[in-house]
């Protein structure tokens, strides 16, 4: 599914974001990258959404190489793969369920299409009752939830959440896994990019350790060591 | 397709409202650089009248003696007719002279009895010469000295206005170069203050951008909007500057037309005549700037 083979990431003058990284995630994974702030954990979640594109190496995703993607290919690949933010990245002036129809209505999806989607993403994501609340109306669990449902219009093969619950106290975290865990259930692969230990240790899922921008640990049902 | 161009201009008019202040000001801009072109193209059109009114009243009368013979003056009227530079050359009898002057002297008594008192009709024939251009005048003059009928000539009154028409053409001259600086002024402005705004609705909906090229949106339609509202803007700066032009147009026409002897001008029937050529032309010209100008700012604002 996804495939980093010796990938780096150097920013100029030399400053180093992931050094020689090789690693495999197969379809319906569930994987969690941790490491310390300034290890390359979100600069691995730039490469895999390819906001940014690695200095040396090959990542293939779905079989398709995106080392070297093309502008107008960004649109197709981001289309197959949900983004979840620690900010959320909500639109304040939408409701939530303007702010999931909005990544179907600039993919150029049919109004019927999003008539029918939205409230079955809403509705996983526990969200039915709260189609036509603004985002400052909601506690910061329940916009991340909508920032989910909104990465999950598209049906994507790939879930990359970089830092999810960075925001959120420890019972929306709680929730905010549970729902990332039910999601993987469906079948989609999950790369959860994160720092925080007791999410970490509750998933028991495989977990890979960065240092330094490097692998230091690849663990299959592997807690938080750092 | 239909969907993506409603929605891009969905996008567009939000981006219009939401920006409303940025959006009137630069429809402000673009409105007076238009107005400074419509009244470069008013100028023109009041200057060619101007030249044609006076070319139109330029003459030359030409006043036979009384006993020049008829044959005297037609010939003097052929030979006239045959010259390239000459348009029409009417002639007055002697008994239509005298009438005329009758008639534009009737209430002054001592017009009326001095001429009563010669006796007999003192007027000769005479010719009114028309040319074709105002210069066509110095090969009339010449023509007219020649043998057959010279010595039949009492008199040639040639009014000069080729120096009129040339201070018409020297002040319009000044003016319109006048004119053709402050629009490249207002249009050097007009495209600053386009890229500012297009600068500043890339800053304002910047998290919007950011969230459109994260769920998958592709690079034009993110930038059709901002290029789409540009187009919009011109439209409505194109419609105001239409709904202002004539109804000023309309109080200055009987204004001209005191200057033109109480005739019209035409400016707005020359308007109505040409006005989807001359606005299609103004439009044509104000998109291809903004969206020159929105190129530029997202060239380099806008990173997608």
């Amino acid at each position: 599914m996804i495939s980093f083979k010796h990938v780096s990431k150097i920013y100029p003058p030399n400053i180093v974001g992931v050094e020689a990284v090789n690693l495999h995630i197969g379809p319906g994974e569930f994987v969690s990258i941790v490491g310390q702030s300034g290890t390359g954990k979100s600069t691995l979640a730039k490469l895999l959404f390819a906001e940014e594109r690695p200095t040396r190496g090959t990542i293939e995703i779905g079989g398709w190489d995106i080392t070297h993607i093309r502008h107008h290919e960004i649109p197709l690949l981001r289309r197959q793969m949900g983004v979840v933010f620690q900010d959320f990245k909500l639109l304040p002036r939408k409701t939530v369920y303007e702010n999931v129809s909005f990544a179907l209505q600039v993919a150029g999806s049919a109004p019927r299409r999003i008539r029918e989607v939205v409230p079955v993403v809403l509705g996983i994501v526990n969200l039915h009752d709260m189609f036509d609340r603004y985002p400052h109306q909601l506690s910061g669990g329940e916009q991340q939830r909508v920032a989910i449902a909104r990465s999950l219009v598209h049906q994507p093969k790939v879930l990359v959440a970089d830092e999810p619950t960075g925001n959120l106290d420890a019972l929306n975290a709680r929730e905010i896994l549970d729902l990332l865990k039910k999601i993987n259930e469906f079948g989609t692969t999950v790369v959860l990019v994160t720092h925080d230990r007791d999410l970490v240790n509750r998933v028991r899922r495989r977990v890979i350790t960065l240092e330094g921008g490097k692998i230091v640990s690849d663990v299959e049902e592997g807690r938080y060591k750092l | 397709m239909i969907l993506s161009i409603y929605r891009v201009s969905k996008f567009a008019i939000q981006n219009f409202w939401r920006n409303f202040w940025l959006s009137l000001i630069t429809i402000t801009m673009l409105v007076l650089t238009l107005l400074t072109v419509n009244i470069l193209v008013v100028l023109n059109f009041v200057t060619d009248r101007a030249i044609q009114a006076v070319a139109d009243r330029v003459e030359v009368s030409v006043y036979f003696h009384a006993n020049a013979s008829e044959t005297s003056v037609q010939n003097a009227v052929t030979y006239l007719r045959s010259l390239q530079q000459v348009r029409d050359v009417a002639t007055i009898s002697a008994d239509e002279a005298l009438e005329q002057f009758a008639a534009r002297h009737q209430d002054d008594e001592t017009i009326m009895k001095s001429l009563e008192e010669i006796g007999t009709n003192p007027f000769g024939p005479s010719l009114i010469v028309k040319a074709h251009e105002v210069a066509d005048f110095n090969t009339v003059l010449e023509a007219l000295e020649n043998p057959q009928f010279r010595d039949n000539i009492r008199e040639k009154d040639f009014s000069n206005y080729e120096a009129i028409i040339t201070r018409i053409k020297d002040t319009t001259d000044r003016i319109r170069t006048f004119g053709i600086v402050l629009s490249g002024i207002f249009l050097l402005i007009a495209v600053l203050i386009v890229f500012n705004t297009v600068r500043m609705g890339l800053f304002i909906h910047r998290e919007e951008i950011g969230i459109m090229k994260l769920v998958g949106a592709s690079n034009a339609f993110v930038r059709a909007p901002f290029l789409l509202e540009m187009v919009l803007l011109s439209v409505v700066a194109l419609a105001v500057t239409a709904l202002l032009l004539y109804p000023t147009l309309a109080v200055l026409e009987p204004k001209f037309g005191f200057y033109f002897g109480g005739q019209t001008v035409g400016l707005i029937n020359y308007f109505e005549q040409n006005g989807w050529r001359l606005f299609g032309l103004q439009l044509a010209g104000l998109v291809f700037l903004t969206l020159f100008s929105t190129w530029l700012a997202m060239r380099k604002y806008l990173k997608v």
